[in-house]
């Protein structure tokens, strides 16, 4: 950066102005009620941090699963995986989701996808996938605990389960092992999906929710200079 | 006539059936079946009567005849049929057949004729059995029915035996189409027996591909295989057709669905669809697709390879959909190997094997195992383990009271097959018992403990067999014991013959009696035994101090074998008869006592204590045994000890104590003891404080009632070493041919050996060279002389030369080897004799030479006056002209420019000081002593003689050539005395020139300005120069240091020099040698003319 006379002095306001906010960087303040703002960040985080857990997984999962499953053109149509819930959902519908109805349909959504996770955990045959998925799913119901307690923070009842609709798999002959796995391919697309969607949900709600922070404005400021 | 009417009949038959499908060619047929109906009735025309008889059966037991109908015959004819044989009957007929009962073999005469028909006639024919064709009846297939998990097909009819009078063979054939009935894709035949009775058969069929695939299409005939009948047989008709195909339930479907086969095998999979299959694919690999009904696919798999764990997908795709299905390919599941079953503690069996070649089918497909034992009838099933592996399996089977002997069969069982392997146990030969645990030790004495452990199981039937290893230091002992099982697992034993106050280790595994395999080993358990009253008393010993006042009591601490326990004191005491003093009690790490006693014989008696009481009490008198005839004896050792041996001597009988002590050390000197037994006669001493070089005495003591005797008295070296110091040596006399020499003792510690003598080496030899010489090279010119008499400290040497320096060497050896040398140059005295004689004999010579002299000059001295002293002197004789003339002669083209006053008879040169050396002084001074200063510090000569010469003046260039050939000449007065000055060379020219010229070299080079520090440079050359002046040159060396240099040529330089009068030989005295022993000749003498020397 080229820096000129008159470059201190800005820099020097720059620093009293920082001096001058420390007080009211929510980080640092710890007096006061720190409110939902911790909790979405970390609920952010953990959504990250299951992503990329997912992605290592899903390519173990996927060999396990052999050919075709494992191509990266491999996209079938969605056969007999309807009772997964959907992620993908129409942007203006998205948008006009208020924040309850977005953390109740993850909170649903996790909470269904979770069951059927757990069902993937008894199928698979290797040692090493089983721990990988039953760690997964030790994840996963973090990620569910850490929705509950946003909810809660802001106010928002947990939504009950109805009853009888606790979702299991099929199994028996009914339910071929072709389309068994198909379903975990579905299971694990809609859980990168959701996954994807969550991190912007609670992106958003983050940046709702934040007071206006004062680092940020003193970051625009240096970009002044 | 018979065949033609069949020929006819079944054309129009065919006609009717195809006239149905075949409209297009209707007018065709139309006339051919005109055609034949006309020639049909110009036959009945012609004959008038039934013909063409014609008998079928299809059950052997009637036959029916059927015939053509008469032309004419119209409809409500009634025909009779009678059969010509022994019994005649007839039968009547409204239609042109008839059944009547099958006849026997032969030929029979039927005749038919028209009934109330009377103007017709009578047909008649002959008809045979071999005439009659048996074809059976039409199958029906009764059930076909469809197992689509197994693609199986199960077909049921019925074969109406009942219909036939005997048992008879009969062969079905089935037939199987596909495609729509086009496709005939199996036939097969069947053989089976009537035997009079209805039977239903059944007949199954596995097909290659999916039964759901397509519509299969099943049809079935027969035919009667009867030996005795001997006309035709023929096929029956093909049944009609019965189908089977899969009603979809749902939608697409792919088939099969999620079976498993054998690896290696063929399949056959198929979309069942609407829609249009674009590709297929197993794995990763592409099919090609075999199109079946509608659009129906197919693909054919030859050789399936093994499956992963998922299983292989199938996948067929459509324009937008996907369907597919997953094959497991696997593996029968192997003979399990190495079963074996054995107890850990006899209540429950566990059985191992090895499940073999993997079957590569996981999950629900994996492999089921069952261990059944077939005199209980029990079984228990094999549970799953977490992660199935190839390792050993392992069943637990609890084991039924009173039945020792069980006979176990495993069974593997998966979806492709099952195997079986067994075993037949007596188990209580069979126990592998558990790692004992819960040791523990208990004391019964300081020998024995109680060790008793615990070991899980039930052996109350069985004997067992332990191992306990007992662990001490520097060794381990096992001992094997046998128990009786128990049932509470609690087992303890008995351990003796353990040594007191030691640790031990002890550990135990067990099995049964019947030995079949070692538990483990348990957990150590140290233990210490307890104390036990030390078994011995020590080692004692007594010395008395030097003084002899003091007795100094020694022992030996006890060792740990015979200490058992810790030993806390010692108490010592003595006793006078039978009086027992106790002296004192002296704590452990103490292991002496000094004991003030007067010189009466006492006992002393030494007990050591431990913590559970006292040894046996050690005694020793205070008192030696007097040995008058005692000698000192010398010994050897073998390196690391040394054997002493003696004589058996019943009289000692307690023992025999052998003490040593280093040799130089004072009184009392005890290093250590050794006990031995009284009847040996030998001992070694060994000892890590001995060392090689090192006497030591050593003191053999025999035991006689506790005192001890004297017996022998020995010095000894463990290993002896050569001397490391050699002998002091001095001449004592020297005579002409003779030197007495004397020497000294080596002090005992540099001796490092018993002494074996000395070797005296002498040579004739000066002092630098004989250094470099060694003694052993064994050269001829060393004498050696070997003085092995110790006593002898004096050795004269004769028959020597006088006045010649000897070289002496006197080294001492012992068995360890030689010493080192000591050497001294002696020069024997000079010979008187000889030196009288080398004077008398050149002082008789010159009296004779002189008296002979004055002899003759005395008489021819009238010739001498004469001849030298002329009364009138002759003018050729003038010195002065001679002079001038050799002085200008060098040069003739200089001619003189002053006339030298020429003074007759008389040119002399005077010199203000004798400068003539007396011959005794420059014996001392070397060429390189001579003092330059001298003659620079010389005085300038008063008178000069100023003559004419021309010098050339070389001036900073000494390069004569060049002069020369320049031919510049100057010419300048000089006085004489500088042409005759030493060539005074630049300083670089001084330097190099000697060593530039070998041999000959100017006689007056020499320097004019060199300071000290240049005189020992040129000193170094000088030696290597050869021939130098050999007079006192300061004699002629008379130039003052202001005069200015000379470089006169070398050839006048030459002429000046050449002092023949001066005598040569002081150069052949050596220079003096002060380190070599004083020669009494002191220096120069006439002796050195006639002396040899060897060196040069």
């Amino acid at each position: 950066m080229d820096l000129r006379a008159g470059d201190s002095w800005g820099m020097l306001a720059c620093l009293c102005a920082v001096l001058w906010h420390l007080p009211a960087v929510p980080a640092l303040n710890r007096t006061g009620d720190p409110g939902p703002g911790p909790s979405i960040q970390k609920t952010y985080d953990l959504t990250r941090y299951l992503e990329h857990q997912l992605r290592s997984l899903a390519g173990t999962y996927l060999n396990y699963l052999g050919p075709p499953f494992n191509e990266p053109d491999f996209n079938p149509p969605r056969l007999g995986a309807e009772t997964l819930p959907r992620a993908t959902v129409n942007l203006d519908v998205w948008r006009s989701l208020n924040d309850k109805l977005r953390l109740t349909q993850n909170y649903e959504a996790y909470s269904h996808l979770l069951c059927y996770l757990r069902g993937l955990d008894r199928q698979a045959a290797t040692a090493e996938l089983r721990r990988s998925l039953a760690h997964f799913c030790t994840s996963l119901q973090g990620l569910l605990g850490s929705i509950a307690g946003v909810m809660a923070a802001l106010g928002y009842p947990l939504p009950q389960p109805l009853p009888g609709t606790e979702p299991t798999r099929a199994p028996g002959p009914a339910h071929s092992d072709f389309l068994q796995k198909m379903d975990d391919f579905w299971l694990l697309k809609e859980l990168q999906t959701w996954l994807w969607r969550s991190a912007k949900d609670f992106n958003r709600l983050k940046k709702k929710t934040q007071p206006p922070p004062a680092a940020v404005t003193l970051h625009l400021e240096a970009h002044g200079f | 006539m018979m065949n033609i009417s069949l020929r006819l009949r079944r054309p129009s038959r065919m006609v009717d059936g195809k006239r149905m499908r075949m409209t297009s060619s209707f007018q065709w047929l139309l006339l051919t079946f005109i055609l034949l109906y006309l020639m049909n009735q110009v036959n009945s025309q012609k004959r008038g009567a039934p013909r063409d008889l014609k008998c079928i059966t299809n059950n052997l037991q009637v036959w029916d005849c059927s015939w053509k109908a008469p032309s004419g015959a119209g409809h409500g004819t009634i025909y009779e049929v009678c059969i010509e044989s022994r019994s005649h009957s007839c039968y009547q007929s409204e239609k042109t057949n008839a059944k009547i009962p099958a006849l026997l073999p032969g030929d029979h005469e039927i005749t038919i004729n028209r009934l109330y028909d009377f103007g017709n006639p009578i047909s008649k024919f002959t008809l045979n059995e071999k005439n009659v064709s048996l074809i059976p009846d039409t199958p029906e297939i009764l059930n076909l029915s469809a197992d689509f998990s197994t693609s199986t097909l199960h077909l049921k009819w019925n074969d109406r035996g009942s219909i036939f009078p005997r048992h008879l063979n009969v062969i079905w054939e089935v037939k199987i189409l596909r495609k729509e009935n086009t496709e005939i894709i199996k036939l097969v035949t069947h053989n089976t027996t009537v035997n009079g009775k209805d039977t239903v058969h059944h007949w199954s069929w596995a097909s290659d591909m999916p039964l759901e695939c397509t519509t299969h299409s099943v049809a079935i005939r027969c035919y009667v295989d009867d030996p005795h009948f001997s006309g035709r047989k023929e096929w029956s008709d093909w049944s009609p057709l019965k189908n089977i195909s899969w009603s979809p339930d749902s939608q697409t479907k792919v088939f099969p669905q999620d079976k498993v086969i054998l690896v290696g095998s063929d399949i056959t999979f198929c979309c069942v669809t609407q829609e249009k299959v674009l590709s297929a694919q197993i794995g990763q690999t592409n099919c090609p697709l075999i199109h079946l009904d509608g659009e129906n696919v197919a693909i054919k798999i030859h050789n399936i390879s093994v499956s992963a764990n998922s299983g292989t997908n199938v996948v067929f795709t459509t324009e937008d959909n996907i369907f597919g299905t997953v094959i497991f390919a696997g593996y029968p599941p192997d003979i399990p190997q190495k079963l074996n079953c054995e107890t850990y503690d006899l209540k429950e069996i566990i059985c191992t094997w090895n499940p073999g070649r993997p079957t590569a089918l996981v999950g629900p497909r994996n492999t089921s195992y069952t261990l059944f034992e077939s005199f209980s009838g029990k079984y228990v099933k094999f549970k799953r383990v977490e992660a199935p592996t190839n390792e050993s399996y392992q069943l637990f089977f609890q084991m039924r009271p009173n039945q020792e002997i069980y006979n176990f069969t495993l069974n593997a069982r998966n979806p492709l097959g099952r195997s079986e392997s067994t075993i037949l146990v007596n188990i209580t030969e069979k126990v592998y018992p558990r790692i004992p645990t819960s040791i523990k030790v208990k004391d019964i004495n300081s020998t024995a403990v109680i060790l008793s452990w615990h070991l899980p199981g039930n052996f109350a039937k069985i004997k067992l067999l332990c191992q306990i290893e007992i662990n001490k230091t520097n060794s381990v002992q096992e001992r094997n014991i046998t128990i009786r099982g128990v049932e509470n697992s609690s087992y303890l034993v008995a351990v003796d013959q353990l040594n007191p106050y030691t640790v031990y280790t002890f550990r135990i595994r067990c099995s049964a009696e019947t030995f079949w395999k070692w538990s483990k080993w348990s957990n150590e358990k140290k233990y210490l035994t307890t104390e036990a009253i030390p078994s011995k008393g020590p080692d004692t010993w007594r010395e008395w101090s030097s003084d002899g006042k003091n007795l100094i009591i020694y022992w030996k601490p006890l060792p740990i074998n015979e200490a058992n326990g810790k030993i806390l004191s010692y108490n010592v005491s003595c006793s006078l008869d039978e009086e027992t003093q106790s002296l004192s009690e002296i704590p452990d790490p103490q292991h002496k006592a000094e004991l003030q006693l007067d010189k009466n014989d006492y006992i002393i008696s030494v007990v050591a204590k431990n913590s559970v009481g006292s040894s046996p009490p050690s005694k020793i008198a205070s008192m030696e045994i007097p040995n008058d005839d005692l000698k000192v004896e010398q010994a050897v050792g073998m390196g690391n000890g040394i054997l002493l041996t003696w004589n058996y001597d019943p009289s000692m009988t307690c023992d025999y104590v052998i003490k040593w002590c280093n040799s130089s050390r004072a009184e009392p000197c005890l290093m250590d003891w050794k006990k031995v037994p009284s009847n040996s006669t030998e001992a070694v001493i060994e000892s890590d404080q001995f060392r090689p070089g090192v006497r030591y005495n050593f003191f053999l003591y025999g035991c006689r009632n506790q005192g001890y005797q004297l017996l022998r008295s020995i010095i000894g070296y463990i290993e002896e070493l050569a001397p490391i110091v050699a002998p002091n040596f001095t001449v004592e006399d020297t005579s002409a041919d003779s030197i007495l020499v004397r020497w000294e003792d080596i002090p005992v510690e540099e001796l490092r050996g018993f002494l074996r003598g000395y070797l005296f080496y002498f040579e004739k030899g000066e002092r630098d060279t004989s250094k470099i010489r060694g003694l052993e090279s064994g050269r001829s010119d060393i004498k050696v002389k070997n003085i092995t008499d110790l006593s002898q400290k004096t050795l004269r040497i004769a028959d020597l030369q006088g006045k010649t320096s000897y070289h002496l060497v006197l080294r001492a050896y012992t068995d360890g080897g030689m010493g080192p040398e000591k050497s001294m140059f002696v020069v024997t005295k000079e010979n008187s004799v000889g030196l009288i004689i080398a004077i008398l004999i050149p002082v008789a010579v010159a009296v004779i030479v002189g008296v002979v002299t004055s002899i003759l000059c005395y008489r021819k001295r009238e010739w001498i006056k004469e001849t030298f002293y002329p009364d009138i002197p002759n003018p050729e004789n003038c010195k002065a002209l001679q002079f001038q003339k050799s002085v200008c002669e060098g040069n003739s083209a200089l001619k003189t420019l002053e006339m030298n006053p020429c003074t007759p008879n008389n040119v002399e040169v005077l010199e203000t000081r004798s400068a003539v050396p007396k011959i005794e002084d420059t014996e001392i001074i070397s060429p390189i002593a001579e003092r330059p200063e001298e003659s620079s510090d010389a005085e300038p000569e008063n008178h000069v003689v100023v003559s004419y010469c021309p010098p050339v003046i070389e001036e900073e260039i000494p390069n004569p050539g060049v002069d020369e050939a320049g031919g510049t000449s100057q010419v300048i007065y000089i006085d004489v005395q500088s042409m005759y000055q030493p060539q005074a060379k630049p300083e670089e020219e001084q330097e190099s020139d000697p060593v530039g010229g070998a041999g000959y070299k100017p006689q007056m080079h020499l320097p004019i300005t060199s300071t000290v520090e240049d005189l020992a440079a040129d000193a170094d050359l000088d030696k290597t120069a050869g021939y130098r002046p050999q007079a006192n040159v300061n004699a002629w060396n008379l130039v003052s240091p202001d005069s200015p240099r000379s470089t006169d040529s070398n050839s006048e330089i030459v002429s000046f020099g050449s002092p023949c009068s001066i005598n040569s030989r002081q150069f052949l005295i050596p220079p003096k040698d002060e380190d070599s022993p004083k020669s009494n000749g002191g220096g120069w003498s006439f002796t050195n003319f006639f002396q040899n020397k060897p060196n040069d």
